[in-house]
């Protein structure tokens, strides 16, 4: 029973990053109509700009800061250059540009950093874990969470109360309703992307802190996919629950179901549960149904 | 418009043509090496050290005369721990006409392994796995150190012998063991078997294996699994990054078992990775560390410093160390070989590598021997601990002396 | 954009001239010099290494070809495919080495033949198992499918089982000799590089038919509309999966000669990466066309070799560009991606295509 509520536990914490990281993506999707296979990089950047301003002995938080205003910065930078002319493009184009980006960010910072792991010394966390109950969790886990759920909160708030958000929303409702009204079409793709970026360095950071930042953490990007998938493309709280459940889902298979297997079920047990939701639900729990007409 | 883009693209097609027809001018009297090398993939962590230390033992040779007065052309190529690359990379250092190529990983190594043995090419490899040693199945593999499964075994002796006394079960059941480490990794898999016989004939109770990948991050649920096994000790069979994750996770999940790791896991950043969970791991050593004081190690030190001013040296790690073991014997090798007058592959072989009887390499390494019927080069291992801030030798086990029969007859080649 | 273009004199006498593949008297001598290069001038001209770059150029078309199928004519958006060729590389290699296979056989030299089709059938039906989700998902879920099959075949069934058969290693080393095709054993560049362009040869021939006939006129229908197509009475189900199981046929004879290139086989042949980079291959070669894949093969495999012959002269004064060149092929891969979809976004067979007419038209403008 202690190992089930451990796994839960440690399931539901990581989630919370996936879920953080997910929200990101859902913005872009519905703002631009934007699938982005490059959100594994995006988390990636994020955890080694963190990295490389801590190394500059700038305190975690304020690096986390930092990391927020260069996500936003090259979120504008990646849409204006790169995707600005996709707009209207088939679907496969805007998704191979977005792979096309991954394989850049990630080239550009293996060239960089180099594929050592990198470990924030002196650690950010304390590496000894917190006793609650009878549950050991690690200080990292249960930060972290706190973390994402804060900026979630900020993010809905922001939807939710402030001009630039309300007019995100517009556009991902009905662009040439939002355009008629006023809305800037490439200020609000370019907006999604910046917040998409921020999200992800966020979580990347907080992820790297776990047992250190190598190229790893992108391929925990990738997670993302089936997430949203879980969610519905186009909801936010589809979004949260689905990062969380894929965080569970990842530790309790892989606790429980790898003694059956040789090994690597944690990897792609995801990606398999989504493969077969796909097939019952294909729209995810929340998300819109497409209608096509001929 | 469009014929002029035609024209520019036929212009650059062309010139490229022209650049890679171009070969390199040979000199008559050259020896060439060739090196595949990891430094941007799985195991790059050690591999970049031991690429930048062959490349600095390669150039310090030719500053001594080379062999025997010929010039040692190196050129090494990285292959991302990508086994297609290896092979693509190894096609292209024979067109070089390389004579000796220095290897890196298991997974590679062994599947060129059918093809190096038909070119009669002699191939020194940074993978140290048994499956090498046998000349009937794989003449013409080499590397200095002892083989995974010796290491693998002399860990396992160590600890029975010097650390299980110390507990306070001690007398009362069978030790528990299990053994964590990439399941499809060859390198990784290389010694299971033999440490679990090892494990076996010494009195363990085994428990079940755990899958952490060479990349691993997050190993929390490998952990939690085991917790119920309640090992005494762990074999790690990874490199350090991982092995270094799999630590901390089991530091920070309140996991009490001691550590036993390959050589590749062990080195100076273990502690700079795991911090405090570093304390009392024990690993196998085959040479020593950079700097360490030892035969030849200031030859080492200074190539470093000469070669690559721009790595400050305490960043070296003992891979630098290993990738000289390697590169001496092959030096040696060839030497002899040109000596004979022979620097063909089966002469590099007969009259260089198999005529080394305790051959002293210094470096704190085991002296080499290979035979024509046995290619292990060394008959036990130093095993070391990270203790106090510092690495202290627990025991140097000798499997030979203590298993005669067995290393004679049933421990080769696995 | 295929009106058939006839020079003055030139004209068709009988019903199956008027059909035939090869029109007119240049396309007739083209063809003829295409193939007299492709099977006499490179093997003799070319030196070894670029024998063996030819091959992998032949090996990226003929996986693109099955993506080209899928995605170009059917419509059917797949990330997956290096886990079919994976299939069928593995389903070859265990053939040949573990099959009890009969004696007159292996004298004859058929086991790797009939291995290559075995494999190629086996990785046909695995294809159709990932491929029916189609049936109930298209576009970016479908995507996310064949992105799970790859995960799933590779990492971890292939991975994990398959490649642990016959004891520890996860190589599986075919010692030479081992693969003979008839009487001729398949050992050294050379050999590869024909048994390569016969494959490939053959593979374009049969695609090229196939979707000419009904088949194919199915799948571009399914491509450009599918409600309409099954409301017009083509059962879509039946040609989806009908084009996953062609296209992982494909992908199985392609591993299975694979097999013959390397001599030894792992799954880090087939990582995730490879189906990214054969999509992109079609991408920039042009999607929608069998010049599409060939152009785009023969590109980025001449441009990843002129990148690597250009940095290692370079790497004497920036070591680091040696060191971590994996990386800068990374860079260059996504740069080249991202630049030809927003400046060429039809690809080079587009190019081609334009250029052919300005010839064919010549010396009007139009």
């Amino acid at each position: 029973m202690e190992l089930f509520l451990m796994t839960l536990t440690t399931g539901i914490l990581v989630g919370g990053i996936y879920a953080l990281v997910a929200l990101g993506w859902v913005l872009i999707y519905k703002c631009s109509g934007v699938l982005n296979l490059a959100m594994g990089e995006l988390t990636l950047i994020g955890a080694y700009v963190t990295y490389a301003f801590y190394e500059m002995h700038i305190p975690f938080i304020l690096a986390v800061v930092l990391t927020l205003l260069v996500g936003i910065i090259l979120g504008f930078l990646t849409e204006r250059i790169f995707l600005d002319k996709l707009i209207g493009e088939p679907i496969l184009s805007v998704i191979m540009v977005t792979v096309g980006l991954s394989f850049f960010f990630k080239g550009a910072i293996e060239f960089v950093f180099g594929t050592d792991t990198r470990v924030f010394t002196p650690p950010v966390f304390a590496l000894k874990p917190i006793n609650v109950g009878f549950l050991k969790v690690s200080p990292v886990y249960l930060w972290s969470f706190i973390l994402s759920i804060v900026l979630l909160i900020i993010l809905v708030c922001f939807f939710k109360y402030t001009r630039w958000g309300l007019s995100m929303q517009a556009t991902a409702d009905d662009e040439t309703a939002a355009l008629s009204l006023g809305v800037s079409a490439r200020f609000v793709y370019a907006a999604a992307w910046a917040i998409a970026f921020m999200s992800a360095g966020v979580g990347g950071a907080l992820l790297g802190n776990i047992n250190g930042i190598n190229i790893s953490v992108g391929y925990l990007g990738l997670l993302v996919l089936p997430a949203v998938v879980l969610g519905g493309l186009n909801s936010v709280p589809g979004a949260i629950v689905g990062g969380i459940i894929i965080g569970v889902l990842q530790n309790l298979s892989g606790t429980y179901l790898d003694r059956y297997f040789p090994g690597g079920v944690k990897q792609i047990m995801p990606f398999a549960f989504m493969a077969v939701f796909l097939l019952f639900k294909p729209y995810g729990l929340w998300g819109w149904e497409r209608i096509e007409r001929v | 418009m469009k014929k002029s883009i035609l024209l520019g693209f036929l212009a650059l097609l062309l010139s490229g043509i022209f650049v890679c027809g171009f070969s390199s001018m040979v000199v008559a009297k050259d020896i060439r090496i060739g090196g595949i090398m990891d430094t941007t993939g799985a195991t790059s962590d050690v591999g970049k050290d031991y690429a930048l230390g062959m490349d600095e033992a390669f150039k310090y040779f030719n500053e001594q005369g080379g062999v025997n007065g010929k010039r040692i052309k190196y050129t090494w190529f990285d292959y991302g721990y990508r086994i297609p690359e290896a092979i693509t990379k190894y096609k292209l250092l024979k067109r070089l006409r390389s004579i000796v190529i220095m290897g890196w990983g298991t997974g590679d190594t062994e599947a060129l392994s059918p093809t190096i043995n038909k070119d009669k090419l002699p191939y020194v490899s940074a993978s140290y796995s048994a499956h090498l040693t046998n000349p009937a199945k794989t003449r013409y593999n080499l590397f200095f150190s002892s083989d995974y499964s010796t290491n693998a075994r002399a860990a396992i002796t160590a600890w029975f012998d010097k650390k299980w006394p110390t507990k306070p079960d001690y007398g009362k059941r069978k030790p528990r063991f299990a053994c964590c480490y990439m399941f499809a990794s060859p390198y990784c898999s290389a010694p299971i078997k033999a440490i679990k016989d090892q494990a076996k004939m010494l009195g363990f109770e085994i428990g079940p294996d755990q899958d952490v990948s060479l990349f691993a991050l997050d190993t929390k649920s490998q952990i939690m699994a085991l917790k119920e096994f309640k090992p005494d000790l762990l074999w790690h069979g990874n490199t350090t990054m991982s092995v270094s994750a799999t630590i901390r996770d089991a530091y920070a999940l309140g996991l009490n078992s001691d550590w036993i790791v390959n050589n590749w896991g062990f080195d100076e950043n273990l502690p700079r990775l795991a911090g405090d969970a570093a304390e009392g791991v024990m690993g196998a050593t085959p040479c020593a560390f950079f700097g360490q004081p030892s035969k030849n190690m200031d030859i080492v030190v200074a190539s470093a410093k000469k070669y690559n001013p721009g790595i400050p040296l305490d960043k070296r790690l003992i891979r630098t160390v290993q990738a000289w073991g390697d590169a001496l014997i092959t030096w040696e090798a060839l030497k002899r070989a040109d000596k004979a007058g022979d620097l063909s592959g089966p002469g590099i072989m007969t009259k260089g590598f198999e005529t080394m009887r305790d051959f002293d390499i210094g470096l704190k390494a085991s002296p080499i021997t290979f035979t024509a019927t046995d290619h292990r080069p060394a008959t036990g291992c130093l095993i070391q601990e990270w203790k106090n801030g510092k690495f202290q030798p627990v025991e140097h086990v000798d499997l030979k002396k203590r298993w005669p029969e067995k290393w004679a007859k049933e421990w080769l080649g696995w | 954009m295929s009106s058939v273009w006839l020079p003055c004199g030139d004209y068709h006498q009988d019903y199956a001239e008027d059909q035939g593949w090869w029109q007119s008297r240049v396309i007739k001598g083209k063809m003829i010099l295409v193939l007299a290069i492709m099977f006499l001038g490179i093997p003799l001209v070319a030196p070894d290494y670029w024998l063996s770059v030819a091959t992998m150029v032949g090996y990226t078309a003929m996986g693109a070809l099955g993506v080209q199928l899928l995605i170009g004519y059917t419509g059917l958006l797949t990330l997956g495919h290096a886990a079919f060729i994976a299939v069928g590389a593995y389903t070859s290699t265990l053939l040949v080495l573990q099959f009890p296979w009969p004696a007159f056989i292996l004298h004859w030299g058929l086991a790797y033949p009939i291995s290559i089709a075995v494999a190629g059938i086996v990785a046909g039906l695995w294809s159709v198992l990932f491929g029916l989700p189609c049936v109930k998902v298209k576009g970016f879920y479908l995507i996310l499918t064949t992105m799970a099959a790859q995960f799933i075949t590779v990492d971890f069934i292939l991975t994990q089982y398959v490649s642990q058969i016959g004891g520890r290693g996860q190589a599986f080393s075919l010692p030479p000799g081992t693969i003979k095709v008839g009487p001729w054993a398949i050992e050294n560049d050379f050999e590869v590089y024909y048994l390569m362009a016969v494959i490939l040869a053959l593979m374009v021939i049969i695609l090229a038919n196939l979707l000419r006939s009904k088949v194919g006129r199915a799948w571009v229908a399914i491509r450009d509309n599918d409600i309409a197509a099954e409301a017009l009475g083509i059962n879509i189900v039946w040609y989806k999966l009908l084009a996953f199981f062609v296209a992982g046929f494909m992908a199985g004879i392609a591993g299975a000669f694979w097999v013959s290139n390397t001599a030894a086989l792992s799954p880090e042949h087939f990582p995730w990466f490879w189906s990214l980079w054969l999509v992109g291959v079609i991408l920039i070669g042009g999607v929608g066309s069998i010049h599409g894949a060939i152009f785009g093969s023969i590109f980025m495999v001449v441009i990843m070799e002129l990148l690597q012959m250009v940095a290692i002269p370079l790497a004497d004064y920036y070591p680091k560009l040696l060191i971590d060149f994996a990386f800068i092929k990374d860079m260059a891969f996504g740069l080249a991606i991202c630049a030809f979809l927003i400046y060429e976004p039809n690809g080079l067979a587009y190019r081609w295509w334009q250029v052919k007419n300005y010839f064919n038209l010549w010396p009007f403008s139009y």
